[in-house]
């Protein structure tokens, strides 16, 4: 198991995300889903990203 | 295969010590930041303090900060930006949940959540079930009323998220939950240690169904003492041929304890989420070691709209001398929440914690699950009644279950008491959450 590898790929996950949340300001359907997909990226950082910082 | 694995997340849940340690420094350090920049009550309490976010340098640092009482929420909330006031720390179209404490010890605290913050707490009670041995081929039975209190709420959003079924049993009366289970063939449930014990009752005095006949397995119980109490715990898994596990947490803190598989007489605290200290309640100092009690201080590292930062929860709790044979690097609080600081009272000058009461009663053969408790005083003195129920058909075993509850309550909380024995059934039934102890003593 490689923790830095999965970190990148949360970090891709995530840049895409924002980069898709940042394109909403007319799209409700995807404002909503991209905040509820970056909440759940966070639960990924917090049980990944944070201790592959460690 | 997902199910065979032992950890909900092994990175998190075997961390060496040390590194959780520093874990929860930078994530103490980032809360408090966050706290400091965001609500305008904590930003008061801290300057008023003379402590900023760059002073944290150490979790012994983190002592400077000074403790949250569940008093000074209360009067910071009901106005602007309503209702949550000022200790909020988003804009409130952040806000999607909204639950509020149940107000047993006073006005109701507010408790705001984002979409974030409510993701967090199904991956608290992830960790929580997992442990218990939920596994996506469960079909979990919620018996509560998915109302404003926090209740089982994230229990259920987690048995979704580890895959598990849901069976959301809320405006079901009792009867009808426990012909849904059986219908089912739910194969696990979560309620409070009193409804745990009154479904028991009404299954088989009611509907002559013996609940071990019914398939659960497993009950994850929450919401006030009983699972960490060793006579009510076996009387639950007694009745019910199922195991119980203890949850701790509370609607302004999160989910911060459980017991796991091992049943280890304690709850592992989730450090890399919570930070738990432990504060004597009488010199206000701090204890690392095992085998003193004192008052829980603790932070939710990951809460967003309305951080709980050194919140004092009153809660009386002891470190466990020996690690969980689990494997889990947490540390165990031995015997779970033992009391609340505010519920342990003198009675003829001598401590006592009702759950002790409660350990006694359930642990005698031949008295039901309902006691009560009353303190009040004759002239100067207190006194102290125990009511207990006599099983039927025990009736004839009164005095040596007399002399036994005697010895044993002077044994345990070294108190003589009136006793009062009542037919089955007498006595109050509590649907969800009981009152049993009862000081009516005058407060001055």
């Amino acid at each position: 198991m490689d923790l830095g590898d999965i970190r990148s790929r949360i970090e891709t996950l995530k840049k895409i995300a924002e980069e898709l949340r940042s394109m909403s300001d007319e799209l409700p359907a995807l404002q909503r889903n991209t905040i509820r997909i970056l909440a759940g990226i966070k639960m990924l950082e917090l049980n990944f990203s944070e201790p592959a910082d460690l | 295969m997902i199910s065979e694995q032992k950890y909900w997340n092994p990175i998190l849940e075997t961390l060496p010590r040390e590194k959780i340690r520093k874990l929860q420094l930078e994530k103490f350090k980032r809360i408090f930041s966050w706290a400091y920049e965001h609500s305008r009550f904590h930003r008061a309490l801290y300057e008023k303090a003379g402590v900023k976010p760059e002073d944290i340098r150490s979790l012994e640092d983190v002592r400077r900060l000074p403790t949250v009482e569940k008093s000074m929420m209360r009067g910071i909330q009901r106005k602007d930006p309503f209702p949550y006031g000022d200790a909020l720390c988003v804009p409130l179209d952040e806000v999607s949940e909204f639950r509020q404490t149940s107000g047993t010890t006073g006005q109701p605290v507010y408790q705001p959540d984002t979409w974030q913050d409510w993701e967090w707490w199904a991956e608290c009670w992830s960790y929580i079930l997992w442990a218990q041995g939920y596994r996506p081929r469960d079909r979990v039975f919620l018996p509560f009323g998915y109302n404003v209190f926090v209740a089982f709420w994230a229990g259920h959003y987690a048995a979704e998220k580890i895959g598990a079924e849901v069976v959301p049993g809320g405006v079901l009366d009792t009867q009808a939950r426990i012909l849904k289970i059986q219908e089912l063939r739910c194969t696990a449930m979560m309620a409070t240690p009193t409804y745990v014990l009154g479904m028991a009752e009404t299954a088989r005095s009611r509907m002559g169904i013996d609940p071990r006949s019914l398939s659960i397995r497993k009950i994850t119980c929450a919401g006030e003492p009983g699972a960490n109490i060793p006579a009510t715990k076996k009387r639950m898994e007694d009745a019910w041929g199922a195991k119980v596990y203890d949850h701790a947490g509370a609607t302004e803190i999160g989910a911060w304890g459980f017991e796991c598989e091992a049943q280890p007489g304690g709850l592992h605290v989730n450090e890399p989420f919570f930070l738990v200290e432990i504060q004597d309640m009488k010199t206000g100092e701090y204890i690392e070691e095992p085998g003193r009690r004192g008052k829980m201080i603790i932070t939710a590292f990951d809460r967003i709209a309305q951080p709980c930062v050194r919140f004092d929860s009153k809660d009386v709790i002891e470190w466990a001398p020996n690690p969980c044979p689990c494997g889990r690097t947490s540390p165990l609080i031995k015997g779970g929440v033992v009391g609340r600081a505010d519920d342990i009272t003198k009675v003829k000058g001598v401590l006592l914690a009702p759950s002790a009461i409660e350990e006694v009663v359930r642990g005698i053969e031949g008295l039901g699950d309902e006691f009560e408790v009353i303190v009040d005083k004759q002239g100067d003195v207190d006194r102290i009644t125990l009511k207990v129920e006599i099983l039927s058909g025990r009736e004839g075993d009164r005095k040596a279950i007399e002399t036994q509850l005697k010895d044993q309550l002077r044994l345990k909380t070294n108190l003589g008491y009136l006793l009062e024995f009542h037919p089955y059934g007498e006595l109050p039934r509590y649907d969800v959450k009981a009152k049993r102890f009862k000081d009516l003593r005058p407060k001055y």
